[in-house]
């Protein structure tokens, strides 16, 4: 409560401050906008990310000493100085809303540029918009494989996609088998969703190509009343390892109903989603002892670069939580995004593209464990190295890539 | 598929077919008494579900022993509602039905809205409760405390249900006023007061289990959605307006629902839920213990 | 009183005519795609509800899965043109006719279910039709189908940035589903369906008419909201089960005939231009906070209205009306 009314006091101050230069700053702002679901059944996503892009907002506008683009001094130097606003839009998961929204950003907020969506199927249609309308796209948490190979000339995604989340687990295994451990088996447990569908088929191909057997895959209806029968399934096929791709309700009710019914896998590789969210290990944590998740954030991160761990602190006081998978690439993504726009020294849609085209932020540069950003032909970054992270003693450790790894894992999990 | 499997899946399917029951036999019950479908049925379970949630978490009550709270709670609430927005719907002179619909629909939305804003749309769980997450193992067949105890209350529920309507003045009033509300104004009763009370048993039956729910599920302001659905139909299926319907329904459900997941893909399981409400309804137009 | 109806129709007519004319114009003044945008989707579901309103108002047959017809005109559209380069204007006729051949066959077993029975088996059946579509891969399953767009045609009825195309054939098919509509009001079945309504008894003696002029109203109804899906899709230019088959699009189709007036002829145009406006400015406006406030406002409305209008804002408008066309 004091640190809020603090806050709005300390903004109310600094506006008072500002007044007389903010005229001068308006004609060079720069607008982005932000498209996330903020009502309906996945509001919390789109309020966490809301929190994520202010952070980022604040290292953007204010002083910051951190080794970030744009960190330092105020605003974009580019554009002498200008400020970044962002304007929020609810696209709440509904694809057609999604479109109206963004065209609602570009054409009466006058956005240069986009970033969203979470919901992969909206992705599809705020991308087609801003093609359209030639303002880039950044696809900041979308990690369906299908959304960079559409031909877009606008969509970038800085954060790696499913194929590369779900490469770097069968690496592991591959790894894992090496050491000794018994991998042969592989359970499937994904959503009837774009994300647990395009989920499900790399891994299904990944299976085919590195000799493990599928011994069940599972495709459930997302917010199901009930997940017996699906891990009565999963028990009666006791896979060496359990692979499941579902968010965090499904999660929540997976986790609970497999101790209700004896299953205790020997291992569990999540695809993320619900598996990197809090409200998931605070329900079920003490039974996820030694689940492993693949993510592209790791506070472990903080330890070789302290800044991380600052960063981290800054979204924490806002959001209550720590970064985690999403919440980590949302805050690149805007990022991203803005070190382009200053570099493109315009916010001009087909300058902004030409700029992104030429991105290339060294690894070191950001807060994820990723080799670099530079974007491929077509607009993926495929320096954007995952990493698994299991959760041992209430929080996660990066064990996977080796590079990054600080522990080894514990396998079969306890 | 193994012995094990199917009888594992037979055994969830009746204890979640029985929860089923409980939660639709509120919705059944108050359309028995006024011909009115609450179409916000799916929202009280949620707040039901929150209620035994803040119980919780703030004044560390187990919902074992917060369901006779919440259940209270959720009484006054369907009174409320009643009161404040049905007692109007059914009032309405031109298309009583629609109206209904609507504005019960309308006050899901609100409730869903509110939930939203006072709680957030984050996820929550009651974890550590006393049940939670214990189970007995029969025969490597294993049984859910939370969902034992879950079935346990609704027979319960469903047997007082029983004695009350049959064998109490109010229950006998209920049943009076739903036989002929304008003869029972004559003998000196308040239809309207019935009807509050009526709403307000029904909710308070969606409380308590909502308390059983939160032993075991994830709460957030758009759960209701997840059960609403499957609320009806076991309703419906029953036939509208039986008590016994409800619970034959709900039971019928649980296992059709487990048989279907065997059977079918899992996506799918909810349509053999559906198939078998078309089917019933299409041999027996008012399902199967409705009044012909 | 023949002649004041039919007086009153002609009136209808002429009144139909000179808004239809008017609202053609207005773009050449409203230049924004956003709220061009708001136009177009008040349109459509102005003309989706006006189609709902023939089989639930006129009909009174209430049903809550209309959504099936509206996402098989959708698919029907989407999947010819992607799989078989089929010129989404085939699509759209091919949608409608499957959708009609299929709500027939649904009407013949559910037009013998009664009040809510009624309402869950549509509810039901639209759900089945939900999952079916979500777990069948050749049509995208859960991934749906992206349309592409390539360039502004309207032989492929696709164009990139401008909203007019949209905005008039959207016009179009609200203005035939009203005169549909007009046109059935004063027919043989509208007769019988007003017969029924007014008297139980005149039902037994119709019986069988009466059944069949339900399924005519089924096949009418179900054909008008599948070319809506098709237009959809083409508009939109992306499709998947959840954003075309959902519950909330039949809900949506009901909502504005009920809070403009159920059964009657200009209900449902203007309970949309009320409804579908305030819906996305609510949500462009109010919904970028994550609290639900636009959720609150929207909810609040509908019980406000349909509490305290049951009979439908159109009675506002044209109290003396009323009394003429009884």
């Amino acid at each position: 409560m004091n640190i809020t009314r603090r806050n709005v006091l300390l903004g109310a101050t600094a506006a008072a401050a500002l007044g007389p230069v903010a005229a001068r700053a308006q004609t060079s702002e720069v607008v982005i906008g932000v498209i996330y679901p903020f009502s309906g059944a996945s509001a919390q996503m789109g309020v966490d990310a809301q929190k994520s892009f202010e952070t980022a907002l604040d290292i953007i506008n204010k002083n910051h000493d951190f080794d970030l683009p744009l960190a330092k001094g105020e605003g974009l130097p580019g554009l002498g100085g200008a400020k970044v606003r962002l304007v929020f839009a609810d696209h709440q998961a509904d694809p057609q809303k999604g479109r109206a929204e963004t065209e609602r950003l570009i054409t009466q907020e006058k956005v240069c540029a986009v970033v969203g969506t979470y919901q992969s199927a909206v992705a599809v249609t705020v991308s087609q918009i801003c093609e359209r309308y030639q303002i880039p796209f950044i696809s900041a948490d979308n990690s369906s494989p299908s959304l960079h190979r559409r031909g877009l000339k606008f969509y970038f995604r800085a954060a790696p996609h499913d194929e590369m989340f779900s490469a770097a687990m069968f690496n592991f295994f591959d790894a894992m088998k090496k050491k000794g451990a018994k991998i042969d088996t592989l359970s499937l447990f994904h959503e009837d969703t774009i994300f647990g569908t395009d989920s499900a088929n790399t891994q299904l191909k990944l299976a085919a190509d590195r000799g493990y057997k599928i011994a069940t895959d599972i495709k459930y209806r997302s917010n199901s009343p009930s997940l017996s029968a699906e891990v009565q399934q999963l028990k009666t096929a006791n896979a060496d390892v359990l692979m499941p791709s579902s968010y965090t309700t499904d999660g929540i009710l997976l986790v609970k109903t497999m101790a209700e019914l004896g299953y205790k896998p020997n291992a569990i590789v999540a695809q993320d989603a619900g598996f990197s969210e809090k409200a998931l290990y605070d329900a079920v944590g003490d039974k996820l002892e030694g689940v492993i998740s693949r993510g592209s954030f790791s506070l472990d991160l903080a330890a070789k670069r302290p800044m991380v761990g600052k960063i981290n602190a800054m979204f924490k006081e806002k959001s209550g939580k720590d970064f985690n998978d999403l919440t980590s690439r949302q805050f690149m993504g805007l990022l991203v995004m803005a070190e382009a726009i200053n570099r493109a020294k315009s916010t001009d849609g087909e300058k902004i593209r030409e700029a992104l085209v030429a991105t290339d932020i060294p690894g070191e540069q950001t807060i994820m464990p990723w080799k670099r950003v530079k974007f491929d032909e077509l607009g993926q970054n495929n320096d954007a190295d995952p990493v698994l992270l299991q959760y041992i003693g209430g929080k996660f450790v990066t064990i996977f890539p080796p590079q990054a790894a600080i522990a080894e894992a514990v396998w079969p999990m306890k | 598929m193994t012995a094990e499997t199917i009888i594992q899946s037979l055994a969830s399917g009746l204890l979640m077919g029985l929860l089923y029951g409980l939660i639709a036999v509120g919705l059944a019950l108050i359309f028995g008494l006024m011909d009115v479908v609450n179409f916000a049925h799916g929202e009280f379970l949620m707040i039901a579900m929150y209620a035994t949630f803040f119980l919780f978490a703030f004044f560390a009550i187990d919902p074992l022993l917060s369901a006779p709270l919440v259940a209270a709670a959720l009484f006054v609430f369907g009174a409320v509602v009643y009161l404040l927005i049905v007692r109007f719907a059914v009032r309405a002179k031109a298309n009583a039905g629609m109206v209904q619909i609507f504005s019960t629909f309308g006050l899901a939305i609100v409730m869903r809205g509110l939930a939203q804003y006072f709680f957030t749309p984050d996820y929550r769980s009651v974890t550590h409760s006393w049940l939670g997450g214990k189970t007995v193992s029969v025969a490597g067949i294993f049984l859910p405390v939370p969902q034992l105890v879950g079935a346990l209350v609704a027979i319960a529920a469903f047997g007082a249900l029983y004695l009350f309507i049959n064998r109490t003045d109010f229950g006998r009033a209920l049943e009076a006023t739903r036989e002929d509300a304008g003869a029972v104004a004559l003998v000196g009763i308040d239809k309207n007061r019935v009807f509050a009370l009526g709403w307000g048993l029904g909710a308070a039956l969606v409380g308590l289990s909502g308390a059983v729910m939160a032993m075991f599920f994830y709460i957030y302001p758009d759960v209701g959605a997840s059960f609403a659905l499957i609320a009806y139909v076991t309703v419906a299926l029953g036939g509208f307006g039986s008590v016994f319907g409800a619970f034959a329904g709900g039971i019928i459900v649980g296992l059709v629902e487990a048989t279907t997941a065997l059977l079918l893909p899992p996506s799918l399981k909810a349509v053999g839920i559906y198939a078998v409400y078309l089917l019933v309804v299409f041999v027996r137009p008012r399902g199967l213990f409705g009044s012909m | 009183m023949d002649t004041n109806f039919a007086k009153s129709r002609r009136r209808d007519l002429i009144l139909a005519f000179c808004l239809a004319a008017i609202a053609a114009l207005v773009p050449l003044f409203v230049k924004d795609v956003y709220v061009q945008n708001i136009m177009v989707l008040t349109l459509m579901w102005g003309a989706l509800s006006q189609s709902w309103n023939i089989l639930s108002g006129y009909c009174g047959q209430i049903s809550l899965g209309h959504a099936l017809y509206f996402g098989i005109g959708a698919y029907t559209t989407a999947l010819l043109f992607t799989k078989f380069g089929v010129l989404p204007w085939f699509g759209m006729i091919g949608g409608g006719v499957i959708s009609a051949i299929i709500a027939m066959a649904l009407g013949y077993p559910c037009f013998r279910l009664r009040g809510h029975y009624f309402v869950i088996a549509t509810i039901v059946i639209a759900e089945i039709g939900l999952l079916l579509f979500h777990n069948w891969d050749w049509a995208g399953a859960a991934m749906g189908i992206d349309i592409p767009v390539r360039g502004d045609s309207w032989l492929k009825f696709q164009f990139t940035r401008s909203k007019l195309p949209y905005f008039y054939f959207a016009l179009a098919l609200a203005c035939v589903a009203w005169f549909v509509t007009w046109w059935l009001e004063d027919s043989k079945w509208g007769y019988w369906w007003r017969a029924v309504k007014d008297n139980p008894e005149a039902a037994e003696s119709l019986g069988v008419v009466v059944f069949n002029s339900k399924m005519g109203a089924a096949a009418v109804s179900a054909f008008l909201v599948a070319v809506g899906g098709s237009f959809y899709a083409q508009f939109v230019s992306y499709i998947d089960p959840e954003s075309v088959m959902g519950f909330q699009f039949s809900l949506l189709m009901a909502l504005p005939a009920v809070l403009g007036g159920i059964g009657t002829l200009w209900g449902p145009m203007l309970g949309a231009v009320i409804l579908i406006p305030l819906t996305e400015l609510t949500r462009s406006f109010i919904g970028g906070s994550g609290r639900g406030v636009d959720l609150i406002v929207y909810g609040g409305l509908i019980i406000a209205i349909s509490l305290a209008r049951p009979q439908g804002l159109v009675g506002l408008f044209a109290p003396r009306r009323k009394e003429a066309a009884r």
